[in-house]
């Protein structure tokens, strides 16, 4: 490794592990409102479907940047209250990755055949307890792959909370590069570690996806 | 809550806006075109018999799409801050690395998803190699992926925000600047989001009746008549 990046490696994979805990925060966050959404959507609710469908509109055709900065700048205004670069990028994300999640449950809960819900039904469970038992867990184990792709976006783009000033990775590694003015070297290393956490994430979401689907 | 919304200087600054907006749509259409370009290319790689062709396809499409947006913008902006390229190139070149990477995904399955027969047809007719792809292969590949196209498309629409970061004078950027004059936060991140929104769904729509999957537009394939 060249030296500039060994001299600052503590400070940079310090910024990692807030982007790793910010990623981990917000997939957790981000598949629940995804799940819950869908559910919605899914089992149309009457006027919750209706909100729900224009949230996952709206956030669907808004760039990440302008929602991270709604959350950043323009709620607190709007309702006068404090928050911090961190907190809002968390919002923000979990809002944002949210919206896709839920097209992507709502489009696994959709492959499971209906006569599965019929039985479910006819052999006593309640409706909560046939999406519970019988759908989700079906449609969720199919739709592995998607979930993972939207988890290493996600990944990707808490780059994008550097703009507002979140100590992240790419942050870090551009404040080192403000100080050691060199670009290529570290946006290169940069690189290459944002690519290899892809990879790896992808490849669990394959392997995942091999050993927990059932035809 | 004792905020009062003013969308009053927000229609003052519409200069602003209106300039943000055309660059926002000259950055994604010039981004756009060369997407195209390089996702056709790495795509049609990906399905060429050769081993080394696919392998390149391959790793251009992984390496390129596993990293951020923003490291790609940083890279020409930053990194090749001494060949001096404007800040609305570094812009374009960045988008459109990234998303040609899935663009060529794209291709690549739409290639696949044209029979074999077709292409073996083609070449057995005493077509060349170019002429098979583009005269049998891509205008029926092409209707196969108009719909994931057009999520790209809007996706690019939406990732060309990033280029305010690097001072491209864009929509977000303009917003930015606007926030810092009239101090209505709110207002004015919530008109632009309304005008990406309506840029993504009039893009969307546009392909979708392209396509035919409205039921209108040019009917989907010449058999079906």
């Amino acid at each position: 490794m060249p030296e500039v990046v060994i001299k600052n490696l503590p400070f940079m994979l310090q910024g990692l592990l807030t982007s790793l805990q910010i990623s981990a925060m917000v997939a957790v966050g981000g598949t629940l409102v995804g799940l819950i959404v869908a559910i919605v959507l899914y089992s149309r609710v009457p006027l919750l479907s209706l909100i729900a469908r224009i949230y996952v509109e709206f956030i669907r055709g808004t760039p990440l940047l302008v929602v991270l900065f709604i959350a950043f700048f323009g709620l607190p205004a709007l309702f006068g209250y404090q928050t911090t670069a961190y907190k809002a990028t968390i919002v923000a994300f979990i809002l944002f990755i949210g919206a896709y999640l839920a097209e992507d449950i709502r489009g696994g809960l959709l492959t499971v055949k209906p006569t599965l819900t019929q039985a479910a039904l006819a052999t006593g469970l309640t409706r909560g307890q046939a999406l519970r038992f019988v759908v989700v867990p079906l449609a969720v184990r199919r739709i592995i792959p998607t979930l993972f792709n939207q988890y290493v976006r996600l990944f990707k783009f808490t780059s994008v909370a550097s703009v507002i000033g979140v100590s992240e990775f790419t942050g870090n590694a551009m404040l080192v590069n403000a100080r050691e003015f060199q670009p290529v070297t570290i946006l290169a290393f940069v690189a290459l570690t944002y690519l290899v956490i892809c990879l790896i994430l992808s490849g669990v979401g394959r392997w995942l996806h091999a050993r927990l689907t059932v035809s | 809550m004792n905020y009062i919304l003013q969308f009053g200087p927000i229609w003052d600054n519409r200069a602003l806006i209106i300039d943000g907006f055309i660059t926002t749509i000259l950055l994604s259409a010039v981004a756009l075109v060369l997407a195209i370009l390089i996702g056709i290319a790495v795509g049609t790689a990906a399905t060429a018999q050769g081993k080394t062709f696919r392998a390149v396809s391959v790793t251009y499409v992984e390496s390129m799409r596993n990293i951020p947006l923003l490291i790609h913008m940083y890279f020409w902006y930053n990194g090749l801050s001494f060949l001096k390229i404007p800040a609305f190139w570094c812009g374009v070149f960045g988008l459109s690395l990234y998303s040609g990477a899935y663009v060529a995904e794209i291709v690549r399955s739409g290639i696949g998803s044209v029979p074999r027969g077709q292409r073996q047809a083609a070449l057995a007719s005493g077509l060349t190699n170019l002429q098979t792809m583009v005269f049998v292969v891509y205008p029926q590949a092409m209707r196969a992926i108009i719909p994931s196209l057009a999520s790209v498309f809007s996706q690019l629409i939406k990732d060309s925000s990033l280029a305010s970061v690097i001072a491209v004078a864009d929509l977000t950027y303009q917003a930015s600047a606007i926030e810092g004059q009239t101090f209505r936060t709110f207002e004015v991140y919530i008109t632009v989001c309304v005008l990406y929104l309506v840029l993504v769904t009039l893009i969307t729509q546009a392909l979708a009746i392209l396509s035919g999957s409205r039921g209108d537009g040019f009917p989907r394939r010449a058999a079906d008549a």
